[in-house]
């Protein structure tokens, strides 16, 4: 609720779930577009587009668990919430869900705004589309644990990691290409990153070749390690802050 | 004897040195006291002296280096979910989120304390009207006065209708007649429902006229606790006022050879002296042909006794 109500009256919050969300979109679609003329790929401008839903469903699963974190420390809101009843396991569940809502809100505007101006039905994909929103929404969380855990540790003067971690997902997850189009190097790392397994097979998906459930299991596993680890430091980080004080955010 | 609802026993919060070389800093050292069902207990003490470290301590915002806090004989280091249930806490330096409107913010945290709506409803508009921010309901935070966002961080504290409240300075920015107001809101809510409280504040007459009992921290040590009265009757030097015809500077050399201060402003001396010692004081002034106009006494106050602590603690 607590983050739901500045919604109706805030337009920061607005344009972060749908106004960036159709610029991209729009920018992509037409890049997109202009490659496959210029390119002998098929279904480059869908595998774009694609790319992109999945991107915005990684970015708002992270930014939901951190910005929501930097709300109430930004509002002085921080000591008073957890002067209450309310447990960090509780916050993190509603923060979870909120970021399953807002996601919610801008596929169902751009999923539509891509067909009506692309042509490119995402849809397409059917059910396969359910683990690739799910794999993608587990990686956001943990990426979101991690920053926001590196803010309660290091306090505000290092919040630029809520918006800037999420960025390395994007060249090591292969999001627009694909991943043997990587250096060997940045190739190695980015089969440790539960997300490129999900962009692989959606790239297979949408070339029409059938999809590998291995990758699908890979990228589970993978997502179930890091979101373990990535809570347990979350969970250290927010005992850590407590022992320095929650008023220190003041 | 009245139920103890929360126990400290031997509370201490140590911070790591900042640099390689520093002491570690000891913000609170080893308090002990309780807190009794239906008391209002007053925790004093000048800036720096542990207080809002020792509330941030109860309320669970920061975790103790060593001690026990037990609220109605359970530990709270255990029991924190259940016990937060019935604590509530209201400082006027902390904040509630700007962008949501006042009774937002107060459904939402109607909403953490399990309250059904139209029980929240009643409450909200019961509290509001009491502290006059009723018409601004629908107004977000940012758009309030800052006295009035402490008339809501207080209804936000008696919402859920506590067993205890740790009010953290809560008349700080509020106007002399709306400080009054609350605090005879708080004293209602003593007698009517059994609250007990935890006040800090800057204001001695406050505290004196509120709190059943006084804890005075220094250096994060308890120093003193004891009713207010007590505590200022425990500051032994009254203040005699005297506007005299003539004779300003001989009084004041006579009361600096009896061993009182004294000091002189346009034609009143103000001299520093024991209540018992005053009779064979002004004798001699009149044996000394020193006639006075007007007198007045003041007795000690709880203020003296702050002055007096905080003067200790300079001069060590």
């Amino acid at each position: 609720m607590r983050h739901l109500y500045p919604l109706r009256r805030d337009f920061d919050l607005l344009s972060d779930m749908l106004y960036w969300p159709l610029v991209d979109t729009l920018i992509w679609g037409i890049t997109g577009r202009w490659l496959t003329e210029e390119s002998s790929i098929p279904r480059l401008v869908t595998a774009i587009l694609t790319g992109l839903v999945l991107w915005n469903v990684i970015w708002r699963s992270q930014s939901e668990v951190g910005r929501n974190l930097m709300d109430e420390i930004w509002n002085n809101n921080l000591s008073n919430l957890f002067s209450t009843p309310l447990k960090i396991s509780e916050w993190l569940t509603a923060v979870i869900g909120l970021s399953f809502i807002k996601t919610t809100v801008t596929l169902v505007v751009i999923i539509p705004a891509i067909f009506i101006l692309y042509s490119v039905n995402i849809l397409e994909l059917g059910l396969w589309l359910i683990p690739f929103f799910f794999l993608c929404s587990m990686t956001g969380w943990w990426v979101g644990l991690i920053s926001s855990g590196v803010v309660l540790r290091y306090g505000p003067k290092v919040q630029t990691i809520i918006w800037a971690l999420p960025g390395i997902l994007l060249p090591f997850s292969a999001i627009y290409f694909p991943v043997d189009k990587l250096p060997e190097v940045i190739k190695q790392i980015s089969m440790m990153v539960p997300t490129t397994y999900v962009l692989e097979s959606m790239r297979a998906a949408v070339g029409g070749a059938p999809i590998d459930p291995t990758y699908l299991l890979i990228s589970l596993g993978l997502n179930i390690l890091y979101l373990t680890l990535a809570g347990w430091f979350f969970i250290r980080s927010f005992a850590y802050s407590k022992n320095l004080g929650l008023d220190r955010f003041l | 004897m009245k139920a103890s609802v929360l126990e400290v026993d031997q509370l201490t919060k140590k911070y790591p040195p900042s640099k390689k070389g520093e002491a570690e800093f000891i913000a609170v050292n080893k308090i002990s006291f309780v807190l009794k069902q239906g008391e209002i207990l007053g925790l004093l003490g000048p800036n720096g002296a542990g207080k809002s470290t020792t509330i941030q301590m109860l309320v669970g915002n920061l975790t103790p280096t060593f001690g026990t806090i037990e609220y109605f004989n359970e530990d709270f280091a255990t029991h924190r979910t259940e016990i937060l249930d019935h604590v509530t806490f209201a400082s006027t330096y902390i904040k509630m989120p700007w962008r949501l409107s006042v009774l937002e913010n107060l459904w939402v945290y109607g909403l953490l304390y399990g309250l059904r709506r139209e029980v929240f409803v009643r409450r909200a508009q019961h509290l509001l009207e009491f502290f006059n921010v009723w018409e601004q309901k629908d107004k977000t935070l940012n758009q309030l006065s800052a006295g009035q966002i402490t008339r809501v961080m207080l209804a936000k504290a008696f919402i859920p209708h506590p067993k205890i409240v740790l009010l953290d300075e809560p008349t700080a920015s509020l106007d002399p007649e709306m400080a009054h107001e609350v605090r005879q809101f708080v004293l209602r809510q003593q007698k009517e429902f059994g609250t007990s409280i935890l006040y800090t504040s800057h204001n001695m007459d406050e505290v004196a006229n509120v709190c059943d009992r006084v804890i005075f921290l220094k250096s994060g040590k308890i120093v003193a606790e004891d009713t207010p009265e007590k505590l200022a009757q425990s500051v032994s030097l009254t203040r005699m006022r005297l506007i005299l015809k003539d004779g300003l500077k001989r009084t004041a050399r006579f009361a600096k050879e009896q061993g009182f201060s004294s000091n002189i402003d346009g034609r009143e001396i103000v001299i520093n002296i024991e209540e018992s010692l005053i009779a064979g004081f002004l004798a001699c002034l009149a044996d000394a042909k020193i006639e006075y106009t007007q007198i007045s006494i003041d007795k000690p106050t709880l203020e003296d006794y702050f002055i007096n602590q905080a003067k200790k603690e300079s001069n060590v």
